[in-house]
């Protein structure tokens, strides 16, 4: 034991010397990155981190934590200046579209190719797929998505995907089943305010506009559904579509007094207070279950994957990092994303809190022994979809006129079809206009 | 030479002025104006966007959500102005009278004006929450039954509303309050032994004396119902379905959520014209009912 440590301690004294073994950090040691990432648990969970990053390599890292929506408007302005002050930052998914298409960000081909930058213990094949590929590679199938011509301007950071937390203290006294199939969750969001009078069933987002659509399209995925057909007509008022409405509906009517305008963290807030039996949305919510400061439910949580319709597809979202075209140190920017995506900080900061973007950090003993919840994580997002929403420029708009009409067939008992088909008819004219019907 | 440096003379000193009047008042505004004649994403330099013409504002008549939310704003604006003018003014002829502790009863009353937009959303948005706010526990307790304050469309509209004359009823209620205790004393004087009620000084002598004041206080009011943003957004967010998107939320979602700045600077612009419109209106009908006065009071004094 005494001599391993012994080892180790000179191995350490070599590296740090820098003389005897080569150091790829070398070159870059005393350089300043300025990076911008959001508030996030994830990216608090990173800050604990970094401090390991500039012993090890002698990088100062700077950052600049913004709100995650106010971080689009300070890029993009960052971004179009001829120097930019950000050398490396997270981005949201579907600032992906925007900002690869007006080539804002490095493609990192040359800095992989690169090897004198590029580890090879890097292990790309560890990454989550659904996650690189909804939010590190653009330009392969419908442009948006991996495929043969796609090509990575991102690794995934701080992602995540969709989970159904349930109580398990609830399901053990009616003896319920955890669902695994839609008609299964379904009956049960419904049948739980039944047995546990003034309980909700699942607590779901169905605010107006970002929120509802959210919801939607959370069931749209597995129950067999897309916003488009791979001709870029809309398709979201199909059966499918008809179908994860009406589940999204009778969630909602099932669910805690209130839920009609529920934001993300409004029904978090019901699962947490004890006044809804499941919740199903993102993993990020995990790490307040069990926080006695925000929950009254500690130790009572339960994870299941995010059961399956007509297929399984859980979303994959949340936050990604990429390099911007007019960073000032690209190549010390590279070695930091590469330093945070690798295993060993993967692990570091699930330990302090983050989402992990690799399976072995997912199917790690120290992680899953203070976060059990990890393993099933892992489990469900080898079905986690990338496609489970578009990310194409002109989405927002889709997106917000969605969720105001799904709003409206939650409140103002809308009829489905009748609203499904208004969102097709204005999506055609959108995407007519933005060229998407050129080739037709 | 020297006379025409005299004529000169006033020019050169109003030029300061004057170029800081045009770099600080009028570029934005060209700004604006040219910005919403292109297709322009918050990705481009201005200089890359595309000049479109009118198409923005063509494409905006057409748009549905975009009359919608105009016929929201305009709802809004008259309900709620017309609400607050009401209540200021009448709290303000009820407190125009020497009471103990006046100025500490002031202060209080104007307490909603000064507390930050956002936190007045957040407010409201926890007293309507459908289990734990004060209203439905209230009712509640009272055995009505709860009202979905922020769920239902009419009653967004309703609660929003509510929020907003809360917050600024005191503006007016200020404004006219200064103005009747600005009164020339005489006249109230003259009308109390020529007889006339409380009601008759008020209807004939108050408010008239009062007009010019609450027509300025109505146009602030008016211009600023009108931009609404923050308490909307913290709310409701809009919702339910656009029930309470207001032009002004509608025009940060158009620039921010769906990245067109151009459709987002041309909405503004029709707002503007609707503001000026008004704005003109109102002193147009100021000024002629000053004229009026003006030929009542001649003709008073020949006949």
């Amino acid at each position: 034991m005494n001599y391993k440590h012994n080892i180790a301690g000179v191995v350490a004294g070599l590296v740090l010397s820098g003389s005897v073994l080569a150091n790829p950090y070398e070159e870059y040691k005393g350089t300043t990155l300025v990076v911008n990432f959001p508030a996030h648990p994830h990216y608090d969970a990173v800050r604990k981190v970094l401090p390991e990053f500039t012993k090890e390599t002698g990088i100062i890292v700077e950052v600049d934590q913004l709100q995650y929506l106010k971080m689009r408007e300070k890029q993009t302005l960052e971004m179009t200046k001829s120097k930019g002050d950000y050398d490396l930052l997270a981005y949201v998914v579907f600032s992906k579209a925007d900002y690869v298409y007006a080539d804002q960000l490095e493609n990192l081909a040359r800095y992989f190719m690169n090897p004198k930058l590029a580890n090879p213990a890097y292990d790309p094949a560890d990454l989550i797929d659904g996650y690189v590929a909804n939010i590190g590679v653009a330009g392969g199938k419908k442009g948006y998505m991996d495929g043969p011509t796609g090509s990575l301007f991102g690794l995934p950071f701080g992602a995540e995907t969709s989970i159904l937390g349930y109580r398990k203290d609830i399901f053990e006294k009616h003896n319920l089943k955890v669902p695994e199939t839609y008609d299964e969750l379904l009956e049960l969001a419904c049948k739980i305010p039944e047995l546990e009078p003034g309980m909700g069933g699942l607590a779901s987002r169905a605010a107006s506009g970002h929120q509802a659509s959210h919801a939607f399209l959370l069931h749209l995925a597995p129950l067999g559904g897309r916003i488009f057909d791979d001709e870029w007509n809309p398709i979201v008022n199909n059966e499918a579509g008809v179908a994860a409405a009406e589940a999204l509906k009778t969630i909602v009517n099932c669910g805690p007094e209130g839920s009609k305008t529920f934001n993300f963290a409004e029904a978090g807030a019901s699962f947490l207070q004890g006044n809804t039996a499941m919740f199903l949305d993102s993993t990020v919510f995990a790490g307040s279950v069990n926080n006695p400061d925000k929950s009254t439910i500690v130790g009572k949580v339960g994870w299941a994957p995010h059961p399956m319709g007509t297929r399984k597809g859980s979303q994959t979202g949340g936050f990604g990092i990429g390099i911007p075209k007019n960073a000032q140190n690209k190549e010390a920017a590279f070695l930091l994303m590469q330093w945070l995506t690798s295993k060993e900080a993967d692990k570091m900061i699930a330990l302090a809190g983050g989402n992990p973007s690799r399976y072995s950090t997912h199917a790690d003993a120290d992680v899953n022994a203070k976060f059990p919840h990890m393993a099933v994580f892992g489990e469900a997002l080898k079905d986690a979809d990338p496609d489970w929403r578009p990310i194409i420029p002109v989405w927002g708009k889709i997106n917000a006129d969605l969720g105001t009409e799904l709003s409206r067939v939650l409140t103002e008992d809308l009829d489905i079809k009748e609203a499904l088909d208004g969102v097709a008819q204005r999506a055609t004219a959108i995407m007519e206009e933005a060229g998407y019907y050129t080739w037709k | 030479m020297s006379t025409q440096a005299k004529r000169l003379t006033p020019y050169l000193f109003m030029a300061p002025a004057a170029v800081v009047l045009v770099v600080a008042l009028l570029y934005p505004i060209a700004y604006m104006i040219y910005a919403s004649f292109l297709d322009w994403n918050p990705s481009q330099r201005i200089g890359e966007a595309t000049f479109v013409g009118l198409r923005n504002y063509s494409n905006l008549w057409s748009d549905a959500n975009f009359r919608e939310s105009l016929s929201v704003t305009l709802k809004f604006a008259a309900l709620v102005v017309s609400i607050e003018m009401i209540l200021g003014v009448g709290l303000a002829m009820l407190l125009d009278r020497k009471i103990r502790g006046m100025t500490v009863l002031r202060t209080i009353f104007i307490l909603p004006m000064m507390i930050a937009p956002i936190v007045v959303g957040l407010i409201w948005r926890y007293m309507y929450h459908p289990t734990v706010g004060i209203f439905n526990r209230t009712l509640n307790n009272l055995g009505f039954e709860s009202v979905p304050w922020l769920s239902d469309s009419f009653w967004s509209l309703t609660s929003v509303i509510i929020a907003d004359v809360w917050q600024w009823t005191p503006f007016i209620f200020i404004l006219s309050l200064a103005a009747l205790q600005s009164l020339p004393s005489s006249a109230i004087e003259a009308s109390r032994i020529d007889g006339a009620t409380g009601w008759q000084q008020i209807i004939y002598i108050k408010l008239p004396l009062m007009m010019p004041v609450l027509i300025v206080t109505l146009l602030l009011r008016l211009i600023d119902a009108f931009k609404v943003l923050e308490v909307i957004l913290v709310m409701t967010n809009g919702g339910p379905g656009l029930s309470t998107e207001i032009l002004s939320l509608r025009i940060a979602r158009t620039a921010s959520e769906f990245r067109e700045l151009g459709v987002a600077a041309a909405m503004s612009n029709y707002l503007l014209i609707l503001l000026m419109l008004l704005t003109a209106i109102m002193f147009t009908y100021n000024r002629l009912a000053e004229a009026r006065n003006a030929r009542l009071r001649q003709a008073a004094e020949e006949g």
